[in-house]
């Protein structure tokens, strides 16, 4: 890691990170002020309503405590998408655009190897993710006690959170193994974010019907099971664990292709 | 030993585009200018050098280490300046400079300032708003500012106005004569001129040449174009002369040497106007590519 390079870059990135803070806050503190262990019924009446809609966004079952209402409400989509577009951001501002732009011959033209630099840049976009899902669990923790008397669980919240950061590193670690080995912005970065918004898109289709439930086989969102890492499910910590290893698989990959390949600098 | 070693090296990037079988080597102390028109594979050279991209075939070294495997190590002795200017925007340049330098493991700040002094550089604004001078200064300073015994420059004097470019020319003399090993290519043959020992020239990805300087200079022709006011004169004279092209009353003449015998002759005829220069770096290589078209 250099810290040069890493103190730098989050110089440079830290306002992007503050917006995305921002964002989150809004969304989650609302969210978390719409509880109400009354309005679980009244939501549920309204999902009868318009199934499909709610189903899309992962709102099968508004439930009645805490836990399964954020469930829904967050982990379904908005915490899905909001760090995920942070990803994207950050894997073209620390690497593609340096390799596309050609600044990236400065950073080389240190006596540092490739592979330190590659490092430093996945430590910056990880340590910002690392700490926007941090973030959003402090937040939520702190918005629910201040707003309700009901605390929530904190165990199967954590367990939620972790298996959050899996799916995130997940998409990562492709990110940046794409943003690594490809040298124009289009693939580069249209490659992995395709990757993540087809995954999503898929994702809300297969939650509409049950006919289209075959499709959540072919989106690593299914990997994420929040409810079963609530209950400890076996599945779905297995799911968790498989999302983790294929980020450092993705990890050694994009290392062994940027320190092997021509880079067009 | 050669401190920059190249051997036979092929990159192929398929059209005829690349460099094909490119060898040569740069001694210790020696100052190596790398000619070439635009496309002929000087920058492809000079990224293998850099360990930016690897060669189909053959070997590249500096002080006996791989330039792509031990490229870390090959950059602790070595100052680059890259051919594209491509720097972080959103960074001031004195910010990019301390960040290098930083990177770079660089301590002692007293010789970028002072190469800032000399090139009348001011680094605090923002480099987004900067000129193409400005940041070719800014890529000099870092180019300099490690002191390291080996320089790489790709086009170091694109963008700078005459007066700096003398500059720079002073610079890599004083460079010299502190024993450095510098590469630097170039399309100018000026600079060249009064800075190399010796001269590489690169046309279409292949050596066509490797000249001292010395020999250079002695091959190189004047260029004499000659106004006359009658049209008969220039019939008459251009007689004498075998390889010069008449446009009416005007003479146009390639020669090397012969100066006192062309005065001679010129002083018998009623002349309006006559430009002399040295041939240019286009017209030599033309010369070396095998005599023009």
């Amino acid at each position: 890691m250099l810290t040069v390079l890493f103190k730098k870059e989050w110089k440079a990135n830290y306002k992007i990170f503050l917006i995305f803070i921002a964002v989150l806050t809004l969304y989650t503190s609302v969210i978390v002020a719409m509880f109400d262990p009354k309005l679980g019924e009244s939501l549920n009446a309204m999902k009868e309503s318009m199934p499909q809609i709610f189903a899309a966004f992962g709102m099968t079952d508004p439930g009645l405590t805490m836990l399964d209402f954020l469930t829904n409400y967050l982990y379904g989509f908005i915490f899905i998408v909001i760090p995920f577009i942070y990803i994207i951001i950050m894997c073209h501002r620390l690497m593609s655009r340096y390799i596309d732009k050609g600044s990236m011959a400065y950073l080389l033209a240190t006596p540092h190897t490739r592979t330190k630099v590659m490092m430093t840049q996945l430590g910056v976009l990880l340590s910002g993710l690392i700490m926007l899902i941090v973030y959003a669990v402090l937040l939520i923790i702190g918005c629910s006690t201040m707003l309700f008397d009901e605390t929530i669980e904190l165990g199967k919240f954590l367990m939620t959170n972790v298996g959050l950061l899996s799916i995130q590193m997940f998409f990562a670690c492709i990110c940046y193994l794409c943003a690594c080995c490809f040298n124009e912005i289009k693939f580069s970065i249209g490659i992995g974010a395709g990757i993540g918004v087809a995954s999503i898109l898929i994702q809300m289709l297969s939650q509409v019907s049950d006919k289209m439930e075959f499709l959540k086989y072919m989106t690593p969102l299914t990997l994420f099971d929040a409810k079963g890492l609530q209950s400890f499910e076996q599945s779905a910590v297995i799911g968790m664990v498989v999302l983790f290893l294929v980020s450092i698989a993705a990890i050694i990959f994009a290392q062994v292709c940027f320190k092997k390949r021509d880079l067009p600098l | 030993m050669g401190v920059i070693e190249i051997n036979h090296i092929t990159k192929d990037y398929g059209n005829k585009r690349g460099i094909f079988d490119v060898s040569f080597t740069v001694e210790k102390g020696e100052v190596l200018g790398f000619l070439g028109p635009n496309g002929s594979g000087k920058t492809t050279t000079i990224r293998q050098l850099m360990g930016f991209i690897k060669p189909d075939q053959g070997e590249v070294k500096i002080l006996g280490l791989d330039c792509f495997e031990k490229a870390n190590l090959v950059q602790k002795e070595l100052g680059y300046l890259p051919g594209e200017i491509a720097f972080m925007e959103e960074m001031t340049g004195f910010e990019f400079i301390k960040f290098i330098a930083q990177m770079k493991n660089i301590k002692d700040m007293s010789k970028a300032e002072e190469l800032m002094t000399f090139l009348e550089l001011d680094a605090r604004g923002k480099m987004k708003r900067m000129s193409k001078g400005m940041k070719q200064k800014i890529g000099l300073v870092i180019a300099f500012m490690q002191d390291s015994p080996i320089l790489i420059l790709d086009e170091p004097t694109s963008g700078l106005d005459p007066l700096m470019q003398n500059k720079f020319i002073e610079l890599i003399q004083r460079s010299k004569k502190e024993g450095k090993t510098i590469l630097m290519s170039s399309h100018i043959f000026e600079e060249v001129e009064h800075t190399c020992d010796r001269v590489v020239m690169i046309k279409e990805g292949s050596i066509v040449a490797t000249e001292t300087m010395e020999n250079l200079k002695k091959n190189r022709q004047k260029h004499y174009e000659i106004h006359f006011n009658k049209e008969e004169d220039a019939i008459k004279f251009a007689e004498h002369y075998v390889h010069c092209q008449r446009d009416r009353n005007q003479v146009i003449l390639t020669l090397k040497g012969r100066t006192n015998e062309l005065l001679k002759d010129l002083s018998q005829y009623d002349i309006k106007d006559f430009n002399a220069r040295p041939q240019s770096l286009e017209e030599l290589f033309l010369h070396y590519y095998g005599g023009g078209q």
